[in-house]
């Protein structure tokens, strides 16, 4: 099975003053096609500096990153942007969708930023969105929708490109059990359906239980080694 | 990637405004100020070029643009009339006064109509020409814009009446003319005009006959009448300044309206950066859109700018009597301004958000 994601000996150390912060401490991690992925720990434990490395927002200290065979650590700023325009998607705990749009025009940036010829797939767009149930929501701006939709239009926007990973940071976290539900089921719908790759941060140890896949976190560092998780249903 | 800039540009619709009405002013100054400049001096190069005598003959320093003196002795005509080449003279007294409409300048010229009529070719078009003291004619210009019918009556030197007896054409020099026996008296200058026009005999060039005259009467100002709109330009030496620096004003303000607007967009949607960023926006990307924000604002701006720049000249213009000539080549200096000053201004803020930090643009609150 083909490698998505692959990070070797991550070291993060933010200065603080004249401190050193250890965020991350010899973290290893590797990702198959395919997998689903729950990153779980206590806060401060670094899982989100990890996702923000594995996505390229930030370089590691030391330690390397491949996704999708690409190097993320030894890219300068501008080739991780265009890495992460070609194979990332992602979802955020407070969906980050642009309030000024509408629902199919968040999915539209999306794709203009992935496409640089300016793609305009309205057949495409509307497809995703009926795969997420938002088929009669296109027109509707962000402030309009419910939490769980508008978390769902994240989703549709990340998938639009069809990214070889999906990043999602704490995607319930904002939402209440019924949505996240709603949103939990989806996402791993879209990985047993589509065979997407996602990696998902979470504190809610229902939500980890979807995965295929728990990594333990802790100080920095991973604690447990990768454990399997029996799918149900 | 437009559908984007124009749903911005619409969440804050007085923000925009605000910047819309900064181009636009920028605008509005440079066509109206640059307008009534071009238009006043090609309305003085078009009625001058209505006289038709070559020489003007004056005293030096007696006519500036918004003063004259009436110090020529009116005995120089028949001086002017012997020396050979001359066809004809006839003097001209000019007074500079307030404008009608309250400011500005109006001109008034007290002339010998026969003479000055046959010398200009010059016609009563309505009424008749004016002779007693208190008679005055005017241009169809003058009658137009401030609505005049024959027998009104208008006041001169403060609040002394006067009669509109007449319409003359082509219009030349001052819109309106009295006798130059009323005009002398008016201003207790008996004998005396501010200068003589100097008909040259055909066959006889303006070059030449200024020489005679200088030769005959050293000592005087002998001007070629073909030059008068050019000495009016010099007569205003700063006026090419002014227009730059009005221009260069414009410019900033464009600028700097636009660069605040953009700040403060560009703060508020912080997260929005962010997540552009991690949606894999390049920087040309983010400072793209950013500029296409601006330069939509600044086209909008021009477009609201010339609007009222011309309603507003036309509305000037009906009621003061002030003219203004647009040129190209101003209007192209407008929409440079306008666009060049909004993609400058929009520059630093779309700089500072494509180099924000996407993780801390993400955490913005």
């Amino acid at each position: 099975m083909k490698t998505i994601l692959r990070a070797e000996n991550l070291y993060k150390t933010y200065r603080v003053g004249s401190v050193d912060v250890h965020a991350l401490r010899d973290v290893s991690l590797e990702v198959e096609e395919g997998e689903f992925v729950a990153i779980m720990g206590p806060s401060g434990c670094g899982k989100s500096t990890l996702l923000h490395l594995l996505g390229g927002l930030l370089q590691p200290t030391s330690g390397r990153i491949t996704v999708d065979e690409e190097d993320l650590s030894a890219a300068s700023d501008a080739a991780r942007t265009d890495i992460r325009r070609r194979k990332i998607g992602f979802v955020f705990q407070r969906f980050n969708l642009f309030p000024t749009l509408t629902a199919e025009g968040n999915l539209r940036l999306a794709e203009q930023i992935q496409s640089k010829n300016n793609t305009d797939d309205a057949t495409r767009r509307t497809e995703v969105l009926k795969l997420l149930r938002l088929e009669d929501k296109m027109k509707h701006k962000p402030m309009e929708l419910s939490g769980g939709e508008q978390q769902r239009v994240a989703v549709a926007r990340a998938i639009i490109t069809n990214p070889a990973l999906i990043l999602a940071d704490e995607p319930t976290g904002n939402l209440d059990s019924e949505n996240s539900a709603i949103v939990l089921n989806m996402l791993q719908e879209l990985n047993y359906r589509f065979n997407q790759t996602i990696v998902m941060i979470t504190h809610n140890p229902e939500a980890a239980a979807m995965c295929r896949r728990i990594v333990y976190m802790r100080d920095g560092q991973i604690t447990t080694p990768a454990v399997s998780v029996q799918i149900s249903g | 990637m437009l559908h984007l800039v124009a749903a911005n540009i619409r969440q804050r619709p007085l923000r925009m405004l605000i910047s819309v009405l900064g181009v636009a002013l920028g605008v509005n100054l440079v066509m109206l100020f640059t307008g009534l400049a071009s238009g006043m001096a090609k309305d003085l190069e078009r009625r001058s070029s209505n006289v038709r005598a070559e020489i003007l003959f004056t005293r030096p320093g007696s006519m500036q643009l918004t003063s004259s003196t009436a110090s020529l002795d009116v005995r120089y005509v028949e001086r002017l009339k012997a020396i050979d080449g001359v066809a004809d003279a006839t003097p001209v007294i000019l007074y500079v006064t307030q404008g009608s409409a309250g400011f500005g300048f109006e001109r008034l010229e007290g002339i010998e109509w026969k003479s000055f009529a046959a010398m200009n070719r010059m016609s009563i078009t309505e009424g008749r020409a004016p002779s007693a003291a208190n008679e005055v004619i005017v241009d169809a210009t003058k009658q137009r814009n401030d609505n005049l019918q024959i027998n009104q009556e208008i006041k001169l030197f403060g609040d002394k009446s006067y009669r509109v007896v007449g319409v003359y054409q082509p219009e030349s020099g001052a819109r309106i003319k009295m006798t130059l026996a009323a005009m002398q008296d008016a201003l207790e200058a008996a004998g005396k005009s501010t200068y003589i026009l100097v008909k040259a005999r055909d066959g006889v060039t303006a070059e030449e006959l200024a020489q005679r005259l200088e030769a005959e009467l050293p000592g005087n100002k002998i001007q070629l009448t073909r030059d008068i709109s050019t000495n009016f330009e010099r007569s205003v030496p700063f006026l090419g300044t002014f227009l730059r620096v009005l221009v260069a004003l414009s410019a900033i303000v464009s600028t700097l309206v636009i660069m605040l607007a953009m700040y403060t967009t560009i703060t508020e949607r912080t997260r929005e950066i962010g997540t552009l960023k991690a949606l894999g926006a390049s920087r040309g990307f983010i400072i793209w859109t950013i500029e296409q924000e601006a330069l939509l604002i600044s086209v909008i701006g021009l477009v609201i700018g010339f609007i009222t720049a011309f309603v507003a000249g036309a509305a000037i213009e009906r009621f003061s009597g002030l003219i203004f000539e647009y040129s190209w080549r101003w209007a192209l200096v407008a929409v440079a301004i306008g666009l060049f000053g909004g993609a400058l201004g929009a520059l630093y803020p779309a700089t500072r958000a494509a180099n924000l930090d996407a993780v801390e643009a993400l955490a913005y609150e």
